[in-house]
């Protein structure tokens, strides 16, 4: 079966590479390791272990699920070039895009899973044997997008390349039906991520329409940042062909993603602030503080700070067009999105308490432990993806030459 | 037509229930049967009598000279009735001739146990709550006996503002966390600001 | 299979800070602290309650055998003999409450006995009731102290405002939940079922009134003050990890009596009973009084109301 040994050659090409891979993997591993080690602490006492409590029910976790989502959404924007527009530029790197897309969800679903009370019971959301509130609950609605999101963006791949390693050109009529419905998916994942925040009137904060708006703005600045650094390493490592087009490209629609986000984050102010109601409490807490607590405060200012600088690079031509000018900014847009969309807004939603309590909260080193095991996790399955991938469409790998290839790298 | 003609026969039964009701003159030397207000549900009060100190008050109050004049008590009850504040006097409530019951301000004798006909007289919005439920206290149970503490098992009746207390603790935060104390955050009223302004 | 019997050395920082805890509220034995939360008595039990199938897919012979599951777990983990039952729902009732605030005088008597009653965990310090104090001529929730402890209650200036959930009739967090592990009885209680919830924790976000509390770690309660009168929707024994909220005192007033809020309320502010008979107190108070709902704007339709009088 051809399948079964483009799979053993793909899954053989992931575990090749020089020393500085394998120490690579293995730094990634160890992080992974470390992970899992402070995660047993937490199932074994509970999520005592974490800062989270009854006022701030949901922390570092969910903050992290909540941009990850945003950045797997994010692939779309090389899929939409690539597929409909038939860039070739960006053909040649869009597997990459999906491969980050994996990852990415991988990582968002790690860290819903790290944050349940109970994740013996995840069976329970299975339809048959469990109780999947669908469509009423929007977690059930997140569910069911995030895992056919990971399919189509495992599937959509493994065909091209299986293609391609069979060295035949992939049936345009075959893959391009899932490539629109991968389309739509990814404004779906995050607009639902968005609405599961947004569906609760109890938390103003979140309430707003403008939060799937916002959602996709952000992610589609953050998102092309994280693929233009991506990119640019895998043209150092490695002797594949990555294009200037393709990263100007990104670099364009990301500095027009950060103005479209920024003028939502002002327009959320402006309208919370010029007639500040009791629903400015958590805008307020978040910005400026709220009695005598404001541990977010410095935080957002930096983000906010880091988002106009980046915005300021990204909007001069001759700035954006300097590689390094264009990192630069690409690493502060991912950070300072990072803080926005993650702590930023989940945060703020439960402070104060729908009961007008102020209780603050702060991620341990539990929390942070294993928000880095699954960060770790994530680039360890984008590494392994993005090296098999690469293989494929240098078409070192082929079912009709394996033994020639197999030796050289 | 139907409608009149049952209108016209509850006119009629009313008019009779009226008239039975003016008959049936009050015999003072009987407690009074408050006959209650229609549509309450029936309930029992708990019994008062087991809890008072001084009763049967007509003991000790059998060999004195009953004496209506209003004066400072130098006995053993409470010297002052904050009670309605200098506006009402011991006989407002108590019967002058027995002591073993109390008065209405009709005069009608009441028993200790129904003493809420009394409060009534005065507090009669109160009274009435208590009847259905919204003032005052059920005994153990939503559903089912309906039995109802009385006024004065709550409200001494001689100073009937309950007083205050200490409150239980205050609630904690969840094991190993702590919580930090924040500043006053919540605004001055409106008069406190106008107060500090017109200081200045 | 089952590993509570290793676990409780694990001798993390935390068991630490929880034995110091316990020692403090004057509980001699920490030995049953560190069970794990599935963690029973054969196995069994252990595999039954790992597949146990939800409250209302189970057959009346599957909850029976959940029941003595859960029996035989408490006196495992807690030393006592407790009776969980599955008191049903009366026909005809929907149960409404109502509260005179200005009766209210702030002595939290409601919470203690709510603690007591409904085997709230005294280490994971869960409680149903927030008594809120509020400055006279101020009904903004965000100005209120929770924390209030002055010598004597009430503060002159202050009223008084307690909050447990409000049974919605249109309940968000019943939407929220993913697994269907809450919901709303027949008689308008909403409640959980702990061993179906995976503690997603949406349901707490959901809440417009912070009426969800999380079991953050395994409920400690001292064995001679556990309320053996349990319901497997209501004050049994929680396990860890999962999410738990007033349940109008299933247990009590499914039989007829009053929840323990209500019976512990000095003041008789508290009004409990069927909205579906016109002759109930709780019905007099919404025809005679001026009664609101607090954050009515949100669409819940609590059957939970305040008045003044």
């Amino acid at each position: 079966m051809t399948v079964i040994r483009f799979i053993f050659d793909s899954v053989r090409e992931m575990f090749r590479g020089p020393r500085e891979y394998f120490i690579w993997l293995l730094a990634l591993g160890l992080i992974v390791l470390f992970g899992i080690w402070r995660y047993s602490e937490q199932i074994t006492e509970g999520l005592v272990v974490t800062g989270m409590s009854d006022q701030v029910s949901w922390g570092f976790y969910i903050s992290n699920f909540a941009f990850l989502v945003g950045i797997a959404a994010a692939a779309v924007l090389l899929v939409i070039p690539a597929y409909i527009f038939d860039r070739k530029d960006v053909k040649d790197v869009v597997l990459v895009g999906e491969g980050m897309a994996v990852a990415a969800v991988t990582m968002a679903i790690l860290f819903v899973i790290a944050d349940l009370g109970r994740p013996d019971r995840l069976w329970h959301m299975l339809p048959g044997i469990g109780r999947f509130h669908w469509p009423v609950s929007l977690l059930a609605w997140d569910v069911l997008v995030l895992s056919v999101y990971f399919l189509l963006n495992l599937a959509i791949p493994f065909y091209v390349l299986y293609s391609r390693y069979r060295g035949r050109e992939p049936k345009f009529r075959l893959y391009f039906p899932f490539v629109v419905i991968a389309m739509f998916w990814a404004i779906s994942i995050h607009t639902v991520t968005a609405f599961l925040f947004s569906a609760n009137p109890a938390r103003p904060f979140w309430h707003t329409a403008l939060l799937g708006p916002r959602f996709i703005a952000s992610a589609f600045a953050s998102g092309p940042a994280l693929i233009i650094i991506t990119l640019q390493i895998v043209r150092k490592l490695t002797s594949y062909h990555v294009s200037q087009t393709v990263i100007d490209l990104l670099a364009l629609i990301m500095t027009t993603a950060l103005q479209i986000s920024l003028f939502f984050v002002g327009a959320e102010l402006f309208t919370d602030f010029y007639n500040e109601g009791a629903h400015a409490a958590s805008i307020h807490y978040l910005f400026f503080g709220l009695g005598g607590f404001s541990s977010l405060k410095a935080w957002i200012w930096f983000a906010l700070a880091l988002n106009l600088t980046a915005l300021v690079i990204l909007m001069i031509h001759p700035l954006r067009r300097k590689t390094v000018m264009l990192n630069i900014a690409c690493v502060m847009t991912f950070i300072g999105i990072w803080i926005e969309k993650g702590m930023g807004l989940v945060i703020p939603g439960f402070v104060p308490t729908p009961l007008g309590e102020i209780f603050e909260y702060a991620p341990t080193s539990v929390e942070l432990s294993v928000a880095a095991g699954i960060w770790a996790f994530g680039i360890l399955v984008f590494t392994l993806l993005a090296k098999a991938v690469i293989a494929v469409e240098q078409g070192k790998l082929s079912h009709q030459s394996p033994q020639k290839q197999r030796y050289t790298l | 037509m139907n409608s009149i003609i049952l209108q016209c026969m509850v006119c009629v039964i009313s008019l009779v229930a009226l008239q039975a009701a003016a008959q049936e003159s009050p015999d003072s030397s009987q407690p009074l049967r408050f006959e209650g207000y229609p549509g309450a549900s029936e309930f029992t009060v708990v019994p008062r009598k087991d809890g008072l100190f001084f009763y049967p008050g007509g003991q000790c109050h059998e060999a004195m000279e009953p004496n209506p004049e209003i004066r400072t008590l130098n006995t053993m009850h409470d010297a002052e009735i904050e009670h309605g504040r200098g506006r009402i006097w011991c006989l407002s409530c108590h019967n002058l001739e027995d002591r073993n019951y109390l008065n209405t301000l009709l005069n009608e004798l009441v028993d200790f146990d129904e003493s809420h006909l009394v409060c009534g007289g005065c507090h009669a919005n109160r009274h009435k709550d208590w009847y259905f439920g919204a003032h005052g206290k059920r005994v153990s149970n939503w559903q089912g006996d309906r039995t109802l503490y009385n006024c004065t098992h709550c409200h001494n009746p001689h100073k009937p503002a309950i007083e205050a207390r200490a409150p239980k603790p205050a609630p904690p935060v969840r094991a190993g966390l702590k919580r930090e104390q924040g500043t006053e955050h919540h605004k001055s009223s409106i008069w406190d600001a106008k107060e500090e302004h017109e200081e200045q | 299979m089952s590993n509570e019997s290793n676990s409780g050395n694990g001798g993390g920082k935390f068991d630490q800070a929880r034995r110091n805890f316990l020692r403090g509220i004057g509980l001699g034995t920490a030995a049953a602290v560190a069970q794990p939360a599935w963690g029973g008595q054969t196995f069994q039990d252990t595999f039954a309650d790992f597949f146990q199938k939800d409250y209302r897919r189970m057959s009346a012979e599957e909850i029976e055998a959940a029941l003595e599951r859960i029996e035989r777990k408490a006196e495992a983990r807690y030393g006592v003999e407790i009776d969980c039952q599955n008191t049903l729902p009366q026909p005809g009732v929907v149960y409404g409450y109502a509260i005179n605030i200005s009766r209210c005088k702030g002595y939290r008597d409601c919470v203690h006995a709510c603690v007591k009653e409904n085997n709230l965990g005294r280490d994971s310090q869960v409680q149903y009731i927030r008594v809120l104090q509020l400055d006279q001529g101020d009904f903004n929730l965000e100005h209120s102290d929770h924390y209030y402890e002055p010598e004597t209650v009430p503060v002159e200036g202050k009223h008084y405002l307690p909050v447990q959930c409000m049974q919605c009739d249109d309940p968000p967090c019943v939407k929220a939940c993913p697994v269907e592990a809450t919901w709303m009885e027949p008689d308008g209680i909403v409640v959980v079922d702990y061993d179906w919830c995976i503690g997603c924790r949406y349901c707490m976000a959901a809440c417009p009134y912070w009426a969800r509390h999380f079991n953050w770690t395994v409920p400690e309660i001292p064995a001679e003050e556990m309320n053996t009168n349990t319901h497997y929707l209501g004050n049994r024994p929680r396990p860890r990890g999962v999410v738990e909220k007033c349940h109008f005192c299933i247990h009590r007033t499914r039989k007829g009596q009053q929840p323990a809020c209500m019976e512990a309320c000095p003041t008789g502010s508290r009004i409990f009973g069927n909205l579906l008979d016109p002759d109930s107190e709780i019905r007099y108070v919404l025809a005679n009084k001026q009664v609101f709902r607090l954050k009515e704007d949100l669409g819940t339709e609590p059957k939970f109301w305040y008045f003044s009088d």
